[in-house]
């Protein structure tokens, strides 16, 4: 029973993990573009969390409207000021700017708010619990899953029938073509960045209430979304929601099994998958692409 | 006056001077067919005139309006749109949402999805398939029907044979009647030359990024069209 719990614990994690992957996946499919800077961004929203939380009304968790709301027009800014004027058939350029600006958005939180662990305060929810099969189940764990994977669909079902949805899809799979028929794609990039953003924003919020952070996590957040994007199979949409909940799991069980061995056995999982399906479990599961 | 005027047009890939002090015009509800060997810049020229190139020199006028340094996104709102070569569907779209992104151009005009459906009914079959199970004459007809959907002025169309079957060569080739009849002036790019000179009322041959030869096609011989297209001999 005790492992069914750990399991399901990993599962809930994954959720969350596969969150901090779509912002990452969802800016590659669409643009093409690896934005380094998204482990800082979602640290960078974390403190944006912190800040306005005891302004929320109702419920702190609810804070994460506002935050998903800035990063949001962060995003757009960012793809117009910086990004969109490094775009061309080589990588190198953008991979440069965001590697730029993460160091830039690191040092600067760290000179801003120091270096110390802080943590998003949801008050007593944090050790509400309830029985389920047997199983002790944290409700502040279970409500991220649920957001997660809302979170999912939304985008999923507002891709697939939306007017500006069809339109991401399309320059997503050929941004020559849409300008003959009349779309500026930079603004269908800016509008694809500030979505990437804002997704990345809200699991930066719900990462501080589960656990805590400092200005120097976004190493960490990046790499995971990184794993679960290629686990997930690049750009492949709910293959990324697999992947997330793949490296949870796998976090979670091996933790009970070496307790000192942190997320090692994750990056291990991701290695080995990584050799033997270069192109993510998408590919083994033949799920549905991402451009669908 | 011309709806489309390119003005002695140089376009460059990096050092490579890929077409060289083209002059061309096309008239309202003409049909102009550019013809020329593989590589001879034809493409290249369509994607100056669409601003999907910037490296460019010299003038185009569109409706009296210079459009040379125009954003490509903004030359389609004017009404200027092509079928690219290769059709490049968006490959993961359905037929139906291929033929509404053509749509989003906000240009008003006669081309609706049902007047798409129309010209092509087949496509109406197949408008919830994805694009890319299509086969190649369904493809070029999305690509033509996405195009009209933005209601253009001025249609350019980069080799849309290329690959087909005759037979539906012969039934796209039929429908640009009733695309001149709405009023759009259409260029075609034909590696086919008796093709082109049959569907057009201008042709200009293209060599080594140079205009060899133009004329009326009915006017011109055969021979010297050929000796155009291939460069056998020097024509000014
Ligand atoms: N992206 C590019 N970079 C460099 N050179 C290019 C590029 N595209 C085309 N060229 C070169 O420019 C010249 C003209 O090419 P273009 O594609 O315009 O010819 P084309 O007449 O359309 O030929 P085809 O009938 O094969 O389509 C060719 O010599 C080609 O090699
Ligand atoms: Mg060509």
């Amino acid at each position: 029973m005790i492992w069914l719990e750990t399991i399901a614990n990993g599962i809930l994690l994954g959720g969350l993990y596969a969150l901090i992957g779509l912002g990452l996946g969802f800016a590659f499919g669409v643009m093409r573009v690896v934005n380094v800077a998204q482990g800082d961004f979602i640290v960078a929203a974390a403190f944006i969390g912190l800040y306005l939380y005891p302004w929320t009304p109702l419920h702190p968790i609810l804070v994460i409207v506002p935050v998903a709301l800035i990063a949001f027009g962060i995003g757009i800014l960012l793809q117009r000021v910086l990004i969109n004027r490094v775009l061309g058939h080589d990588q190198i350029p953008q991979i440069l700017l965001t590697f730029g600006l993460a160091i830039v958005l690191r040092n600067g939180m760290v000179s801003w708010f120091g270096a110390n662990s802080q943590s998003i305060n949801v008050g007593n929810m944090r050790f509400w619990g309830f029985d389920f099969l047997g199983m002790r189940l944290g409700v502040l764990p279970v409500l991220v899953l649920v957001i997660a994977i809302m979170l999912f669909a939304a985008l999923r079902f507002w891709l697939n029938t939306s007017r500006m949805g069809r339109i991401i899809r399309a320059t997503a799979d050929d941004h020559q073509v849409v300008q003959l028929l009349g779309v500026n794609y930079r603004n269908v990039y800016a509008i694809a960045m500030g979505i990437a953003l804002a997704l990345s924003a809200v699991a930066g919020v719900l990462l501080a209430m589960r656990g805590s952070f400092t200005p120097y996590s976004g190493a960490d957040r990046l790499l995971i979304a990184f794993e679960v994007v290629v686990i997930g199979g690049l750009g492949s949409f709910w293959g990324m929601f697999i992947g997330g909940i793949v490296l949870g799991v796998t976090q979670l069980v091996a933790l009970k099994l070496d307790p000192a061995g942190g997320l090692m056995y994750g990056h291990i999982v991701f290695f080995i998958i990584l050799i033997l399906s270069p192109k993510g479990l998408s590919s083994i599961l033949t799920i549905k692409a991402f451009r669908k | 006056m011309s709806l489309l005027k390119v003005d002695e047009l140089d376009v460059f890939y990096g050092d490579f001077h890929a077409v060289r002090g083209v002059s061309l015009k096309v008239d309202e509800a003409q049909t102009v067919a550019i013809i020329g060997a593989n590589g001879a810049g034809k493409s290249t020229l369509l994607q100056a005139i669409t601003g999907l190139n910037m490296q460019k020199r010299g003038a185009v006028t569109f409706d009296g309006k210079d459009i040379g340094r125009m954003r490509a996104d903004l030359i389609a709102r004017n009404g200027v749109t092509m079928v690219p070569e290769g059709r490049r569907l968006f490959g993961s779209l359905s037929v139906e949402d291929n033929l509404l992104v053509g749509g989003s151009s906000g240009r008003k005009g006669p081309w609706t999805l049902e007047a798409v459906y129309r010209l092509f009914p087949r496509l109406g079959e197949l408008r919830k398939m994805q694009s890319s199970t299509l086969s190649g004459g369904q493809q070029q007809m999305v690509a033509l029907g996405r195009a009209l959907m933005t209601n253009p002025r001025l249609l350019l169309c980069d080799e849309i044979s290329l690959g087909l079957a005759p037979k539906i060569i012969g039934d796209i080739y039929r429908c640009f009647d009733a695309i001149r009849e709405s009023g759009v002036s259409i260029v075609i790019i034909e590696q086919n030359v008796a093709q082109a000179c049959n569907a057009s009322q201008h042709v200009y041959c293209l060599l080594e990024g140079r205009i060899s030869l133009e004329g009326d096609p009915r006017k011109l011989a055969m021979d010297d069209i050929t000796a155009a297209y291939f460069g056998t001999e020097q024509h000014a």
